[in-house]
């Protein structure tokens, strides 16, 4: 029978919806507003200090409790880590539990309870709620350190250390916390190996002692509970909790870098780039500034089509997703703009963010752009709503940050009050493109060298895991190498000692091209430092000689002598057996590290000089072959480096020179191949005569 | 005046059978005539409302040579309309004050916007534009390979375990689509072409496969009536929709392998095939999970972890599939820890579930945790709207959303003896250990 009734009801349905004309073409209107209603709470205070919040609501028969600890941040130095150790400490022993009958009894119930250095958070089935309180109060009250527990705490949080190496995201938010906030912040300092291994007992027990007490803790009590239930379960269990004066501590404020820098945690495995453009902020929780700021950060970087995401996910196809944040802070907060992106656009993501920022700074937002966030923020905060949580969440931040009472309640209003010339203001007070930070997290062989354009200085910086600065080049040294293995190895490369001492004369014809003109180079040395050099562009000729003491230039006619620092360093480079006497110049060679040379590893050796010029070359890490020189040559117009990288190395009497060169000069290049090269045919020395 | 019978009928149906524990969620569940399968719940706590779309189609049904496909689709659907520009489709989302977002699984792809609820008509234009009137061009299928790729890199290629999922599961399938994951193989997100898009769209994504469920402060009668206005001329589909019949023949050898990851800490993993969700030994091997590794007392927890201080972390969980899918074990090891210790000890833990029954107290607790998760699976609506289309879609039953925590207490002792018995066998799993590449 009913069924029938249903044909029936369908069946004139679908007669009715035959005849239903929809324009799709238009959107349909929004209908009336719905209010958005704030849930209540209610406050109370035991004898002790500790507030209580109570956010009553039935919906499920659940009930949360979350306790905070308010005070100021600490720094543990040394022993970083052991705030968080005396939070896991708390569950896992009491005086009248073992950790056995602690996991059991909460298990049981199906509750969940955790613990931290400034936290405790429990929550159950109602019915359960009762004893879920008896065991957390338990916890705070008779907790029981034992050095058995801290042991295991202590490895399992080495071996959850060891795991974020290989984490990107966990490498990018030491690198952030370090550079905004520096190690000696309570909020950059790192938990590394070594302070987790320092931390003892008592360490956990005084904090415990000096912090977890009363006075300044805020307590909230969330869903099927009411205020009369929660007073008596609190009072009965919390009420004999002692209250004691805590300390109080003040941090110099860290700041924006003055200009941009550019950092980079190398990690060569990575197939991705985590990419931040970020700096500390000093924006209060609760200051006037944040509801706005907030407003212009989200049209940034806030949802879906913020700009950012837009950009670099909808446009350009860069990423999965960009975001930015715009964090308030009792003391510091930061702004930090991030992405993941793929290694081959890491420099074109960067100049994306950068132009973002640059752009929110500069032109005023259209007005469809304002009441579309203003849309999306005021959805977002009726959805948060639905939570209980969120009231809860109201609640304790009103207490932790002095708000004022109707703070959230009179959100909305504030939130449709900002304008476009606050957001200009906003930007221009709180996103700063040229004192920020770009960090990058990812494989600095195919990202670091194009993030130069975006550092000030044109440095990268390179850091570990834990933000320590290094050079990267004295990094990757394998252990036993040294100055003198790398030098040795490199003339038992070319021949030997032996074979190099017997060359006595060098002759050698080498040519090449550039720019559409051609070089020939005559190149005649005899030892022990003897040159006579001709360079013939086709169109004309330079002639250096150098007799071992003086030198002169010929050219166009004209002839000049050399002095300086070209004197000297012709001095140096016609020795013939200069990778043996090095100290005879008052040169002392240092290994600097190892880099790559066109995807090789090299040792990099910086030769030092009496005049404080240096000069670098390369080695291969295989070959011990010298692979790459640089110069950086003084001229009044600045400095300017000059590159050869040697190859194609032929032994000739015994040993072996470069036939290929290729010297560079800024964006200039040549490549130069030798076409003969003889040795020993008893030149003579009038060839180096000068008059 | 008829439509209110019908009202009232489904409202009876439903709440026949609804005794359960905890808050009982009330719905009603209608066809149109072109097969859309609608559920609507009445919720008037908070004025928003969530509007979740689930399409019957996921990587199971995929071409092998384009795995990957289902899921790339699901970006496509954010492309834009007939009405709706290119790249509009979020923001008129944003400007509503609502939020969205898909997921696509094996079996199914799920949609979901959650609006103020006076915007309700809003998202179900924009949900059956996208479903009557889908428009994609080459520069967003261009766009979105890049978008998929970095998402490929940034949450399976880049991520320490990333890739455990399509390791276990291309060994413990050899026949049945399971054999990859949603995300697929990166070299055919290149390949499919806007035709084979198009195709896929008028397969799958049409009424008669698909489920509508709208959760939150509606009016359902009104409701309703905007439902069909939206929704009832968008054809059927031309198509015959079948879901694969491959059944994978029983593992009949153990298989161990080695992944060579970037990661600090080994891995073991234990994949044991097991039947399909919504199945009585689906439960209690859902159970069995439970007793194993939820919460510190659970036995993986307590012996692995705190006991013995083999392992940093130590779980099981079933993967719920509308085919046979499987159950997984595994822990990661403390610093030093070799992988074939932790993978003894895991055995041991396997052998007692094998050969003694578990306490009744085990029993007790478990039956505790499930009952937990079950009252906290609804406490938001679009949690609701997602589990109501889950149960319709992939359990056939609606009404399991207040009834399916029966099933779980139907499971005794003896039931969970006999499903690792059956289960837990060494020729039904896959072992894979997870070590540290080399450089």
């Amino acid at each position: 029978m009913k069924i029938k009734i249903i044909l029936i009801v369908l069946l004139t349905l679908t007669v009715q919806t035959l005849f239903a004309q929809v324009d799709r073409s238009k959107m349909p209107k929004a209908g009336p507003a719905p209010e958005i209603k704030l849930g209540n709470y209610q406050t109370f205070t035991l004898d002790n200090g500790l507030k209580v919040i109570v956010v009553e609501n039935h919906k499920l028969p659940e009930v949360t409790f979350r306790m905070e600890i308010v005070k100021d941040p600490i720094l543990e130095k040394d022993h970083a880590g052991y705030i968080d150790i005396a939070g896991q400490l708390l569950k896992t022993g009491t005086k009248n539990r073992t950790k056995d009958q602690i996991d059991e009894e909460i298990d049981f119930m199906g509750a969940s309870l955790y613990t931290s250095g400034q936290s405790i958070y429990g929550s159950s089935l109602t019915k359960h709620f009762p004893k879920l309180m008896d065991i957390i109060s338990d916890i705070i009250l008779h907790p029981d350190f034992k050095q058995e527990q801290l042991d295991k705490i202590k490895k399992k949080m080495i071996s959850n250390l060891k795991a974020a190496k290989e984490q990107p995201n966990a490498i990018a938010n030491n690198l952030r916390k370090v550079l905004f906030y520096g190690k000696d912040h309570p909020y950059g300092e790192l938990v590394t190996e070594e302070t987790v291994k320092s931390v003892t007992l008592d360490m956990c027990k005084n904090y415990y002692e000096n912090y977890f007490r009363p006075n300044i803790a805020l307590l909230a009590l969330v869903g099927d509970i009411n205020v009369k239930e929660a007073k008596s379960l609190v009072t009965k269990l919390l009420a004999g909790w002692q209250k004691k004066e805590v300390p109080n501590f003040k941090y110099k404020t860290p700041k924006k870098p003055l200009v941009r820098k550019v950092a980079i945690v190398d990690r060569p495995t990575s197939v991705q780039s985590v990419v931040m453009v970020g700096y500390p902020v000093i924006l209060k929780k609760g200051s006037e500034d944040v509801i706005k700021a907030n407003v212009m950060n989200s049209i940034l970087g806030g949802p879906f089509s913020s700009r950012l995401n837009h950009n670099l996910r909808e446009t350009h196809g860069y990423t999965y997703g960009a975001r930015s944040v715009l964090a308030s802070d009792r003391f510091v907060g930061y702004f930090n703009a991030a992405c993941t992106v793929r290694n081959s656009v890491t420099d074109s993501s960067i100049a994306e963010i950068l132009k973002e920022m640059k752009r929110i700074r500069n032109e005023e937002v259209s007005d469809d752009e304002l009441t579309q966030i203003k849309n999306y923020l005021t959805g977002s905060f009726a959805r948060s709503l639905e939570r209980p949580q969120t009231i809860a969440t109201f609640a304790l931040n009103i207490e932790k940050y002095n708000l004022p009472k109707d703070y959230y309640k009179t959100y909305l209003k504030k939130l449709n009050s900002v304008t476009k010339s606050d957001i200009k203001a906003m930007a221009k007070k709180y996103i700063k493109p040229n004192n920020s930070y770009v960090m990058v997290v990812g494989k600095a062989d195919e990202v670091a060298g194009k993030l130069k354009r975006f550092s000030i200085s044109g440095k990268v910086d390179y850091y570990d895991m834990y933000g320590n600065k290094y050079d990267p080049s004295v990094k990757n040294l394998p252990p036993g190498v040294t100055i003198e293995s790398v030098l040795q190895k490199y003339i038992d490369a070319i021949g030997g000692k032996e074979n190099l001492l017997k060359v006595k004369d060098k002759t050698s014809v080498v040519e090449g091209g550039t720019q559409g003109m051609n070089i020939k180079i005559t190149i005649e040395q005899k030892a022990p430092n003897k040159l006579y050099q001709v360079v013939d562009f086709g169109t004309g000729q330079q002639k250096t000689i150098f007799n071992g003491e003086k030198a002169k230039v010929v050219a166009m006619g004209q002839e000049r002598e050399l002095k300086g620092d070209r004197l000297e360093q012709l001095k140096i480079q016609s020795n013939l057996y200069l990778p043996l006497e090095y100290k005879k110049y008052g040169i002392t060679p240092e290994l600097a590290g190892m880099e790559k040379v066109d995807g090789k590893d090299a040792f990099k050796v910086v030769l030092k000089t009496k005049s404080g010029k240096n000069w670098v070359q390369y080695y291969d890490k295989d070959s011990g072959l010298k692979v790459k020189e640089q110069f950086t040559i003084s001229v009044p117009q600045g400095s300017f480096t000059q590159t050869t990288k040697f190859g194609d190395y032929r032994e000739v009497n015994g040993v072996k020179y470069p036939f290929k060169l290729t010297q560079s000069m800024g964006p200039q290049s040549i490549e130069l191949k030798v076409k003969s090269l003889k040795v020993n045919t008893g030149l003579s020395d009038s060839i180096f005569d000068i008059k | 005046m008829k439509s209110k019978i019908l009202f009232f009928v489904l409202f009876i149906l439903s709440s026949m059978f609804t005794f359960g524990k905890g808050r009982e969620i009330k719905f009603t569940e209608f066809d149109l005539q072109n097969g859309l399968h609608v559920i609507l719940h009445e919720d008037h706590t908070t004025p928003i409302v969530a509007i979740v779309t689930v399409y019957h189609v996921g990587s199971k049904n995929e071409n092998p040579q384009r795995t990957g496909f289902a899921h790339f689709f699901e970006h496509l659907m954010f492309e834009g309309s007939k009405y709706i520009k290119r790249g509009q489709f979020d923001k008129i989302m944003e400007n509503a004050g609502g939020t969205n977002n898909a997921t696509t699984s094996q079996d199914r792809t799920l949609y979901y916007d959650i609006l103020p609820s006076n915007q309700l008509e809003l998202g179900l234009w924009v949900e059956s534009e996208r479903m009557l009137h889908l428009k994609i061009d080459s520069v967003g299928v261009e766009t979105q390979r890049k978008v998929v790729k970095e998402e490929r890199r940034q949450r399976y290629d880049n991520q320490p375990y990333g890739s455990l999922f399509e390791e276990v599961f291309k060994r413990a399938y050899k026949k049945h689509p399971y054999r990859w994951v949603p995300i697929g193989s990166v070299q055919y997100i290149d390949k499919a072409t806007i035709d084979e898009f198009m195709d896929f769209y008028h397969h799958y994504y049409v009424p008669n496969n698909a489920t509508l469920v709208i959760a939150g402060d509606i009016n359902p009668k009104k409701t309703k009536e905007m439902i069909k206005k939206y929704f009832a001329g968008i054809p059927r589909g031309k198509y015959k929709i079948k879901q694969p019949q491959i059944v994978e023949p029983p593992q009949t050898q153990e298989i161990r392998d080695t992944v060579y990851d970037k990661i600090q800490l080994p891995m073991v993993i234990y994949a044991y095939h097991m039947p399909a969700l919504g199945t009585p030994d689906y439960y209690a091997m859902d159970m069995l999970t439970t007793l194993l590794s939820r919460g510190e007392s659970s036995r993986l927890k307590k012996e692995l972890v705190d006991k013995q201080q083999k392992a940093v972390n130590s779980g099981a969980f079933v993967y719920p599939l509308e085919d046979p899918g499987l159950a997984m074990i595994y822990s990661i090891a403390n610093a030093g820890v070799k992988a074939n210790e932790l993978d003894s000890l895991m055995q041991v833990e396997i052998e007692k579930v094998k050969n003694n029954l578990i306490s009744k107290h085990e029993l007790e607790k478990i039956r505790n945790q499930v009952e937990t998760d079950f009252v906290k699976q609804n406490s938001t609506v679009n949690g609701v709207a997602s589990n109501l289309a889950t149960y319709h879609v992939l359990y056939k039953n609606t009404n399991l959303i207040n009834k399916e925590i029966d099933r779980y207490m139907k499971v005794t002792r003896e039931d969970i003896k006999r499903v690792a018995d059956k289960y837990l066998r060494n020729e039904n799993r896959v072992v894979l250990y997870y070590l540290p590449k080399k450089n």
